[in-house]
């Protein structure tokens, strides 16, 4: 495999698979800022051949396995051929509705991943709240420079890295950068934070979390409601939330999100432990 | 038979796509209803949309998106 060098040579690898398909399969939907991330950090490594393209993406003690594919047959091929699979520890997912992903997800079982875990989809598309009392909480302010370290070890420790794409340092630093990530402060210590992705009248939830010494003094909710509140343009929320994690669907549910349909099977190769 | 706009909005209800000029830009269709957009355009109108023709560039607006069904042979 090869080093991706260009967000360009991405996207022509990705065109070859394209070219023709009728039956085209895919889990490779980046946004091009993340993967211009991705290619400046020499993360991404890229293979392709009869009528499918592989990439790797290195993600701490692992690699993510991305794929286009002109048809079914051809991923089978092409992941069968990469010797990777046999000597490092991988993780790849499907995206889509659930009926939809059978002949995707028996194939790259039968090419020896299992599933590791599930996501959904959840939406909110009611207008947001107009409240601002929220934003007012002195607890809630924004991230800074100074943070990024402190929300990159509270996201390791809160979430599990191979089933809900952790960002990187450098993607919490611009994401900081950006604006995204609220803080729950109490005294000099991170209690929580919100972590969000505008794209125009869409945003997208990326973490919502409490530190478990800090629960029950209502700084989730503080933090929903600055977010929904200062959202205001805003007319679709989206979040994936892990499919067996019942009390988070719950509070989420409460603030008005719904599972839209999609799912996201993460599967792991025997390399990953349980 | 739909036109294109209610097509939209059996996939996006909240959204009105007579308003925007980049429905990728202005956070109206992701690329996971894009995958829906095409599927459906497929079945209403009884083509096959070539692999290569599911960019963002094709499906920013309801004139680029007529565009491309105009290749395909078709009038929306």
């Amino acid at each position: 495999m090869k080093i991706v060098g260009s967000i360009g040579e991405a996207i022509d690898a990705v065109n070859l698979a394209r070219r023709g398909a009728k039956s085209y399969c895919s889990n490779f939907f980046f946004a091009p800022q993340k993967l211009q991330g991705w290619i400046a950090h020499r993360e991404v490594l890229c293979e392709g051949a009869n009528g499918a393209v592989l990439f790797l993406r290195q993600d701490r003690d692992f690699w993510h396995l991305y794929f286009c594919a002109t048809d079914p047959v051809a991923l089978r091929c092409a992941v069968a051929a990469l010797p990777m699979l046999r000597t490092e520890p991988v993780i790849t997912d499907v995206v889509g509705q659930e009926a939809a992903l059978v002949e995707l997800l028996g194939l790259l079982e039968n090419a020896g991943f299992r599933r590791y875990n599930r996501l959904l989809r959840m939406a909110r598309t009611a207008p947001p709240a107009t409240t601002t009392a929220a934003a007012l909480d002195p607890r809630m302010v924004t991230a800074g420079k100074e943070d990024c370290q402190p929300i990159l070890d509270l996201l390791l420790r809160s979430f599990d890295c191979r089933a809900e794409q952790i960002p990187m340092l450098y993607e919490v630093e611009a994401a900081v950068e950006a604006g995204q990530i609220w803080l729950a402060r109490c005294g000099s210590a991170l209690g929580g934070l919100l972590f969000h992705e505008a794209q125009g009248l869409t945003s997208t939830l990326r973490y919502w979390l409490v530190a478990a010494e800090y629960r029950d003094q209502g700084l989730g909710s503080a933090l929903m409601n600055r977010y929904l509140a200062e959202c205001p343009r805003v007319r679709r929320f989206l979040l994936w939330v892990l499919a067996d994690n019942a009390r988070t669907i719950q509070k989420y549910e409460h603030y008005g999100f719904a599972p839209e349909g999609l799912v996201d099977y993460v599967l792991a190769n025997d390399r990953i432990g349980p | 038979m739909k036109s294109l706009a209610e097509l939209l909005n059996g996939i996006r209800p909240e959204f009105d796509f007579r308003l925007s000029r980049d429905f990728i830009g202005d956070g109206m269709l992701d690329s996971f209803d894009m995958v829906t957009l095409v599927s459906t355009l497929d079945k209403t109108y009884g083509i096959s949309i070539d692999g290569v023709d599911i960019v963002p560039e094709h499906f920013q607006n309801l004139d680029t998106i007529t565009t491309l069904l105009h290749r395909y042979g078709v009038q929306p």
